[in-house]
């Protein structure tokens, strides 16, 4: 006997005018291996089209389905509905604009963060395409890979009290991200320069280590011990920087 | 449509001061609120331990100079933790249904964090006001006070109140420092819950002992 799921489904169209926030919900049989994108694509084609919500890849590659499934900000596309009770509540992502049901607006949060944090490596050596690449030490690569995993997904955001309260609260994507630019080698900037960015209330020093984003971030991404490896460095900045006798 | 969030630039050198001195007060009250608790027992010991113990702090004007000392970390502390207590109803309820959502332990444990520290915030300035000017300190006044029977109740609850505020902040201290790295973290929370039980009953016990000590 398959479960007979009930999905309740957050719905609210900010461009429609009278359209007013609220629960729907919607009945479906559960099939087998039926994970939420084929749910929420079944829902939408059989029983109600306005219905919106992001995908793209499916695959857990892009980021973009990321919701609050029963209380958990997670990939719709990597949930299977095996793995859920037979009451399914949908929710969207928070600390985002919302765009309409289940649809947020992660990418301008993320654009803009990034171009706060300048995400690009900083370097003033000119290009020359004749020389032969300078080839990095592996471990090195590996490390920065291991960070560049990070989908923008923004559950991490999602799931942080702090980024709630405060909108301009950058989260442990940026500080994950910046991490990422402290180890790679091709950039120049010095901690202090680091610090301008990160060693604020806006970054490391606003976030109160409560972890909600480690335990939700669906690449498993070290975010824990990242958060802690850039508060430390930067608090080591912050007395440099009052100390005379440091330059950099 | 373009549409952007704003991160303003901002002045860290302040944000990562007061985050540091942060981390060192609430050290130092942890390392104080055990020493405390353990120096308190010594009445399990019999009174004349005890009272040893406080004539010796006092002699050294422990008392006298770390007493104050002690009250004006507790205050500093406060005033650097309501950086981060939200205090606007808005921020109260964004915090509350977050925190709802998330059904999430360690975002609980600040909850926790916050709530305690309003208890601790008003008992814990009453109890450090009442001792410090009643030196010196002797097993037969305090003895006398916790058997007046409002006392027993007025320690029984900030008792749970500041085992549970210290042994969630060290264990955030840890986890935001990181000293306590991620693969540690469960076994960490372990402890927290053990140490903090612990303290509880030895709490408790104190207590019960200060219960049956003949006031002369
Ligand atoms: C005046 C009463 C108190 C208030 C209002 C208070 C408030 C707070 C708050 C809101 C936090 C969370 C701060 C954050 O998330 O950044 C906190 C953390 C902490 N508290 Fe208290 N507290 C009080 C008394 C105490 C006492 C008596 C102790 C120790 C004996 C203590 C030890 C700690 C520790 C170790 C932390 C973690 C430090 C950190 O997160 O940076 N607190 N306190
Ligand atoms: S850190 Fe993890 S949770 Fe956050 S955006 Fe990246 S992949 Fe998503
Ligand atoms: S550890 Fe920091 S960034 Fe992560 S959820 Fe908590 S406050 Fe937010
Ligand atoms: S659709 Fe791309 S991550 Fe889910």
């Amino acid at each position: 006997m398959n479960r007979k799921l009930t999905f309740s489904i957050f719905r609210y169209n900010p461009q429609e005018t009278g359209s007013s926030p609220g629960m729907r919900e919607f009945r479906l049989e559960e099939t087998e291996n039926l994970n939420l994108f084929v749910a929420l694509n079944l829902i939408r084609e059989t029983q109600d089209p306005s219905l919106q919500f992001d995908f793209c890849c499916r695959a857990g590659i892009c980021g973009a389905c990321a919701m609050v499934i029963n209380g958990r900000p997670r990939l719709a596309c990597r949930t299977k509905t095996a793995e859920l009770p037979e009451k399914i509540v949908l929710m969207p992502l928070p600390g985002f604009r919302l765009v309409g049901d289940l649809s947020v607006d992660t990418g301008a949060w993320f654009r803009s963060m990034n171009e706060r944090l300048r995400s690009w490596i900083h370097t003033d050596e000119n290009f020359d395409p004749d020389a032969p690449e300078v080839v990095m030490d592996n471990q090195v690569a590996e490390e920065i890979y291991e960070l560049d995993r990070c989908i923008e997904c923004g559950c991490c955001i999602g799931a942080c009290a702090t980024a709630q309260m405060r909108s301009d609260f950058m989260g442990a994507a940026a500080m994950n991200r910046i991490a990422r630019f402290m180890l790679d080698p091709r950039d120049k900037r010095t901690n202090r320069e680091f610090f301008e960015i990160v060693g604020t209330d806006q970054g490391i020093f606003g976030c109160m280590g409560l972890l909600g984003c480690h335990d939700v971030c669906p690449k498993n991404l070290p975010l824990q011990d990242q958060l802690a490896h850039v508060r430390r460095k930067m608090g080591r900045q912050a007395l440099k920087n009052i100390l005379p006798w440091y330059k950099n | 449509m373009q549409y952007q969030v704003a991160f303003p630039t901002a002045s860290g050198s302040r944000a990562a001061l007061l985050d540091l001195v942060q981390m060192l007060l609430g050290l130092a009250l942890v390392v104080f609120m055990y020493l405390h608790a353990l120096f308190v027992a010594s009445i399990l010991l019999g009174p004349q331990v005890f009272n040893a113990l406080a004539d010796f702090f006092e002699r050294y004007y422990l008392a006298q100079v770390g007493g104050p000392l002690l009250a004006l970390v507790f205050l500093t502390h406060f005033f650097m933790a309501a950086r981060r207590i939200p205090f606007s109803q808005q921020d109260q309820k964004k915090v509350w249904t977050s925190t709802r959502m998330l059904a999430h332990r360690d975002t609980w444990l600040w909850t926790v964090q916050v709530v305690t520290a309003m208890f601790i915030l008003i008992m814990g300035a009453i109890h450090i006001w009442v001792v410090l000017t009643d030196l010196p300190i002797t097993a037969d006044k305090s003895a006398a006070r916790i058997q007046t029977g409002f006392w027993l109740g007025f320690y029984l609850l900030l008792l749970p109140m500041v085992e549970m505020h210290v042994g969630a902040g060290w264990y955030r201290l840890g986890i935001k420092w990181g000293v306590i790295k991620s693969s540690a973290r469960n076994k960490a929370k372990r402890a927290e819950y053990y140490i903090t039980g612990f303290f509880i009953l030895l709490g408790l016990i104190t207590l019960a002992r200060f219960m049956f000590v003949s006031v002369s």
